[in-house]
């Protein structure tokens, strides 16, 4: 048998008219009918997701001035422009997929799982590239400093973002919850570029880039936790 | 004339507070989503319920589509969001219910109770659940895979494959029945 065969008797069944009770139409559209007030839709996705890596830009700037430049005042031209154009292009594409998550019927050109893997290879990649002292010293007391100082920004971060898109919907709340974590997690590691000036190779690979999966776990943790909610009664 | 575009028109109407193009809308759009409901293993009494929820959601949050994006595609994203939340709940009760009575035979998923099974549903009887829906949606709904990947919040490339599994699947399925199109062009 050939697919055109199968199309043609799928076709073929699928026309039969499928009846639904007029009364049971008529009661929805009564039911809609006293709320039916005019409604502005929401702005395309380009602006939102602009509108969430500016919200980025100046929470991370913001802490950052609380905390000290160090970190980028030590790093060189090259480095700075490498480092701070990643984090650019992967908080636009995690934006852009946040808004996604949070519009019914959007495309979405990436996975939340794939988002999380190319965030964190990414990182690791260009961090790999430009750090090579590989000393290990105060390895962990520095790295769970960067890590609680990161996702300690990322909250705000969160918050704001989803100030913005508090008007959307989420058809799955545990991706839109890992999306928007993993965009408040870029918030803080850029937050932690700009700011920390330890360059132990280790310290930055490590501790650094897990602020991003952290924050996306605890980000998928909370839509569970509010999708248990929603259906508990 | 593309009748997505005529829907564009309504939803646009129906935002702007239109009950005529509201009602339209969901004339046109409810029989196709309660044949989806009923589809899934559902009795026509929750088709009914799960309809009217969907449509209570879609009137919440009609201000997230926007004019120029597909339609079907949106509405079909919400429908799904609320089946699944329909058969948390459901499975949640039963857990409940199967501690309360210590019975130990009751089914998670609700049985049809009532309706035959059409042509179609009968035909895709031997697919796997995700299969069966990406079919209904493109032969039902006469969504494209680009549509269908949109509400299903997958991408292009995993509907083709789900696709292309689902004919073959079906292929073997008819070929083993001897199934040719009948004389109506359906079932024989």
């Amino acid at each position: 048998m050939k697919d055109e065969e199968v199309d043609e008797v799928l076709k073929s069944s699928s026309r039969a008219a499928h009846e639904v009770e007029p009364a049971l139409l008529k009661r929805i559209a009564d039911s809609i009918h006293p709320s039916l007030q005019p409604v502005r839709p929401l702005p395309p996705t380009w602006v939102l997701t602009a509108a969430l890596v500016l919200i980025c830009a100046a929470v991370a700037v913001t802490g950052a001035a609380r905390t000290g430049f160090y970190g980028i005042e030590k790093l060189t031209l090259a480095e700075r422009l490498l480092i701070f154009t990643t984090l650019g292009i992967l908080a636009w594409v995690a934006g852009r997929e946040f808004v996604a998550e949070l519009i019914p019927g959007s495309r979405h050109r990436l996975s939340p799982g794939a988002l999380l893997t190319i965030a964190s290879v990414a990182l690791l990649a260009v961090f790999a590239l430009l750090f090579r002292n590989y000393r290990t010293e105060h390895f962990v007391s520095a790295g769970i400093a960067c890590l609680v100082t990161g996702l300690l920004l990322a909250i705000p971060a969160a918050l704001l973002s989803w100030l913005l898109l508090r008007r959307g919907f989420a058809v799955n709340s545990v991706s839109a919850g890992l999306v928007g974590g993993a965009l408040a997690g870029l918030c803080g590691v850029t937050m932690l570029e700009l700011h920390c000036a330890n360059f132990q190779a280790l310290h930055v690979l490590v501790w650094h880039t897990a602020v991003v999966s952290v924050s996306a776990a605890a980000g998928a943790l909370l839509g569970w936790a509010l999708r248990e909610v929603a259906t508990s009664h | 004339m593309d009748p997505g575009s005529n829907l564009d028109i309504l939803m646009a109407r129906y935002q702007a507070g239109d009950f005529a193009a509201a009602t339209a809308l969901i004339q046109r759009i409810g029989p196709q989503l309660h044949r989806f409901f009923l589809a899934q293993f559902s009795s026509r009494a929750d088709a009914d319920d799960l309809l009217q929820e969907t449509w209570l959601r879609i009137h919440r949050v009609r201000h997230t589509y926007r004019p120029g994006e597909p339609v079907l595609p949106w509405f079909y994203a919400i429908a799904r969001r609320v089946r699944i939340d329909h058969f948390r709940r459901a499975s949640r009760t039963t857990a409940r219910e199967r501690r309360l009575e210590e019975a130990s035979e009751v089914a998670v998923t609700i049985p049809r109770e009532e309706g035959e099974p059409d042509d179609l549903e009968a035909l895709l009887a031997p697919l796997s659940e995700s299969q069966r829906e990406v079919i209904r949606m493109m032969k039902v709904a006469g969504m494209s895979l680009e549509e269908v990947a949109r509400a299903t919040s997958s991408s292009v490339g995993s509907v083709k494959q789900k696709v292309h599994r689902a004919y073959r699947n079906l292929r073997e399925h008819m070929s083993s029945l001897g199934l040719k199109k009948g004389p109506s062009g359906g079932l024989p």
